[in-house]
């Protein structure tokens, strides 16, 4: 594999500027649920070094493990170690190996249209935001497209490390989320399609299939086996973990099609994509991409304006796409970042538009033109993915910000690291969360520091108060009325804690109370 | 142990010799005549019982870490007494429950839950709803699910079968009391089986049905004015079993329109119930 000096420079150049925009200020977002969730899932392997895959939540290990690097690289041992910066390095890392595998693909997707791919995965507005997200999505997109240029670096030399490789990728996938089916049914419909095409051009499907070695195609198998029963059984320490693996995509399913807090209409993804605007914020669009992703779609099935390029290759990845698209628009249960496993396929099929759309500009002219249009449209891509993952990172006038937490929690978690800082003895009071339904997330990240934290559905009336309560809104009554029911004498006097309630999530109202006694002592210390 | 004195037999519990009363033991030894042998055996077992004695009050001193390990229960209760008779407990805190990604709201300008039952709302006497089975027209002749005239059948659960979908966008309906009512209250669900919230919400009264007369507005969340109906100032609300209850403050009005312009999880638009409460005008 030789890759030329030009492409293999613009596509480090493209790697550099996707790290300047992923990685500046990775704590500046307030933690969301889900990541929440997920560090405290990895605290758990990390200090006491056990993990046991959930069928109903959470999706699959990898994640987990490959957290184990960032945090044995900064000697941390357990969950008071580990920050913002130790979970989101891992999701940076694969956004930026997902840029430099396209070096791998260069030659079949064209020169050219690796460069503009990588260009446009560094500064897609969806890729940047959610390159800091801890969660699944990125290392999935990123293996899945590692499955693909490995199998299609295997159809070019046969070599016995390709069909390796490609089955460590498929395995990957399959334990990082459980969508990765999804992908796997999307790459065998584009196969079947891919080699119909080719059948049309007189070229036989049996003759196509021998030259997979048979032997070749069982370690592919074994591989992705391994990988799998690897971290779904926890390295051997949980041998169920197989099973529940299987047991999962029943839950799965029913949650995909069942009624659900996240269902929405079909064009959900596309509309998120081509348009989206809140009240009188600033509007979004990756609309760019979309378009020339079905101009590179039609490119690639007419083959107009397509040359030194492997067609079989892009005509996979084109119905690859549009499987993808399909049926993760028809699927009813959407969360936006779910859309960066075919986000990434309509890039590739984008950057293959944007190099058909300059050859068929008839001369010198057109195409500078054309170039400068794209130039100025990826400008504008690069603008609004700074603002996406810096300006209005948890602003809701945001598209990619979904069920996300206010900065307010931010602001109770740091006012109680004050107190405990300033009045002797805090670090290990009593602090009380008290939501219905267990929404306190993500707080329980915000007070990790704190050693007698206790989570509650509901106002105990068994439990005594603690001098810190924080509550739910809609809690606030049943509080008072057990707060104030203790026989005379016994009776704590509580203050708020802030001037206004604050905000879990938009619409989720907290009120943090302290005990007088408590909020005189803090004074007398922090006047 | 049994120690013999002419008729009298003492016991002497070796074992507990810290309740032995040396000084009556003496006072009886002088009163009664023992042989000499008794008196051999008693002053025998007058020494051990010194010695005994001497021993016990020694041992604690000597080994202070038996008595801190706890096995001497009275060293630890003497030291340590209980604060009125009540013992510390632990308490065990519930850790945080793990759950899966929480409902997205993208609402600007939403009203705080009110945390508790709404209170009743007080009318007066006679006031009934006036539009349980009046006829309902809307701008969606063709619902995707159910029929349009279930917003007024009295059926007020969530549940499939209850609630009429209407299409996207701006959408309305509208009530014909078919008489002039005082109307204290307009009490109405889009949808509560999940926490949602409609957009541009409007209700009006009017006195003909094509809405030209006499036109007032009770409630108006349109914020941006996309319904074209005006820039209103009352405040986005989550959907909840109790509905939404909006002061009429009396109005007099024959036509009661509602609209709205989807909601926080999709485009299209939903009624369940809606309750207009009033007396007949007179």
């Amino acid at each position: 594999m030789k890759y030329p000096k030009k492409c293999f420079a613009f596509i480090l150049l493209a790697a550099i500027a996707a790290v300047s925009l992923r990685l500046p200020q990775l704590d500046a977002r307030p933690m969301h649920t889900d990541e929440a969730v997920n560090a405290l899932k990895f605290a758990e392997l990390l200090q006491k070094g056990s993990y046991r895959y959930d069928p109903n939540e959470h999706h699959g290990p990898t994640l987990n493990y490959l957290t184990l690097i960032p945090a044995r690289l900064s000697n941390a041992h357990s969950l008071s170690d580990i920050n913002e910066m130790t979970l989101r390095i891992v999701p940076v890392f694969f956004a930026i190996l997902l840029i430099l595998l396209l070096l791998m693909l260069a030659d079949g997707l064209g020169q050219a249209a690796a460069v503009i791919a990588a260009v446009l995965t560094a500064v897609s507005p969806a890729f940047v935001f959610y390159s800091r997200y801890y969660i699944h999505e990125m290392l999935l997109v990123c293996f899945t497209f590692g499955a693909i240029t490995s199998g299609y670096r295997y159809t070019r030399n046969r070599n016995f490390k390709w069909a390796i490789l490609t089955g460590v990728f498929l395995g990957l996938m399959h334990t990082t989320k459980e969508t990765s089916v999804i992908a796997f049914a999307s790459m065998l419909l584009a196969l079947l399609l891919t080699l119909l095409m080719m059948c049309k051009k007189g070229a036989s499907i049996s003759d196509t299939l021998k030259k997979i070695k048979p032997s070749h195609l069982i370690v592919t198998i074994a591989a992705a086996v391994i990988v799998s029963v690897l971290f779904y059984t926890s390295f051997f320490k949980n041998p169920h973990g197989i099973l529940d693996s299987a047991a999962s995509y029943a839950t799965y399913f029913n949650r995909g099609f069942g009624d659900s807090l996240h269902n929405h209409p079909w064009y959900y993804y596309l509309k998120l994509l081509i348009y989206s605007g809140f009240q009188q914020g600033p509007f979004w669009s990756e609309g760019l991409i979309v378009f020339l992703a079905v101009v590179g779609f039609i490119a690639v099935l007419t083959g107009k304006g397509i040359a030194d390029v492997n067609i079989h290759l892009l005509r996979f990845i084109a119905f690859y796409t549009a499987v993808m698209t399909v049926l993760y628009s028809a699927i009813p249960y959407k969360t936006p970042w779910c859309m960066l496993s075919f986000l990434h396929g309509l890039i590739l099929l984008a950057a293959i538009g944007a190099v058909v759309l300059t050859k068929l500009a008839p001369n010198v002219l057109p195409r500078l033109i054309i170039c400068l249009m794209l130039i100025v449209a990826g400008l504008h891509l690069t603008w609004q993915a700074c603002r996406a993952a810096y300006t209005y990172c948890a602003d809701p006038a945001n598209p990619y910000v979904y069920a996300h937490s206010t900065s307010d929690v931010v602001t109770i978690a740091g006012r109680l690291e004050q107190i405990a800082r300033i009045v002797p003895g805090t670090r290990n009071m009593h602090i009380q969360v008290i939501c219905p339904a267990d929404d306190y997330w993500p707080l329980p990240w915000y007070l990790r520091g704190f050693a007698n934290v206790g989570y509650f559905k509901y106002v105990d009336i068994d439990i005594p108060a603690a001098p810190v309560i924080i509550v739910s809104a809609n809690l606030e009554d049943t509080l008072a009325e057990k707060l104030y029911e203790l026989p005379p004498g016994k009776r704590s006097l509580y203050v708020p804690l802030f001037d206004r309630y604050m905000q879990l999530r938009p619409g989720v109202y907290l009120q943090t109370y302290i005990t007088k006694d408590l909020q005189d002592t803090f004074e007398q210390y922090h006047p | 142990m049994e120690l013999t004195a002419g008729n009298e037999i003492y016991k002497i519990n070796t074992e507990s010799p810290e309740i032995f009363c040396i000084k009556e033991f003496k006072n009886k030894m002088q009163t009664i005549r023992f042989s000499s042998r008794i008196k051999i055996l008693a002053a025998l077992l007058l020494a051990l019982i010194f010695f005994v004695q001497s021993c016990k009050k020694t041992s604690p001193r000597s080994s202070p870490d038996k008595a801190q390990s706890g096995k001497d229960n009275t060293q630890t209760t003497t030291e340590v007494p209980p604060p009125r008779g009540l013992v510390p407990v632990p308490i065990e805190l519930p850790n945080p429950m793990f759950v899966g990604t929480p409902q997205d709201f993208k609402v600007s300008n939403l009203e705080k839950p009110l945390g508790k039952p709404r209170p009743p709302f007080l009318a007066p006497p006679g006031t009934e709803n006036a539009a349980f089975l009046k006829t309902v027209s809307g701008t969606d002749d063709m619902p995707i699910i159910g029929e349009i005239e279930m917003i007024t059948d009295g059926d007020k659960q969530a549940t499939d079968g209850s609630y009429v979908e209407l299409g996207p966008f701006l959408q309305s309906v509208t009530i014909d009391l078919q008489a002039k009512y005082d109307i204290y209250a307009v009490l109405l669900w889009h949808y509560h089986q999940q926490a949602r919230v409609y957009y541009d919400v409007i209700v009006q009264l009017a006195d003909d049905p094509d809405f030209t007369t006499n036109i007032r507005t009770l409630f108006n969340n349109d914020r941006d004015n996309s319904s074209g109906l005006g820039i209103g100032s009352d405040m986005h609300y989550v959907e909840t079993h109790e509905g939404k209850l909006i002061d009429a403050k009396g109005a007099r009005a024959r036509y009661v329109r509602l609209y709205s312009n989807g909601n926080s999880s999709n485009e299209l638009n939903h009624y369940i119930e809606v309750e207009v409460f009033g007396k007949p005008a007179k």
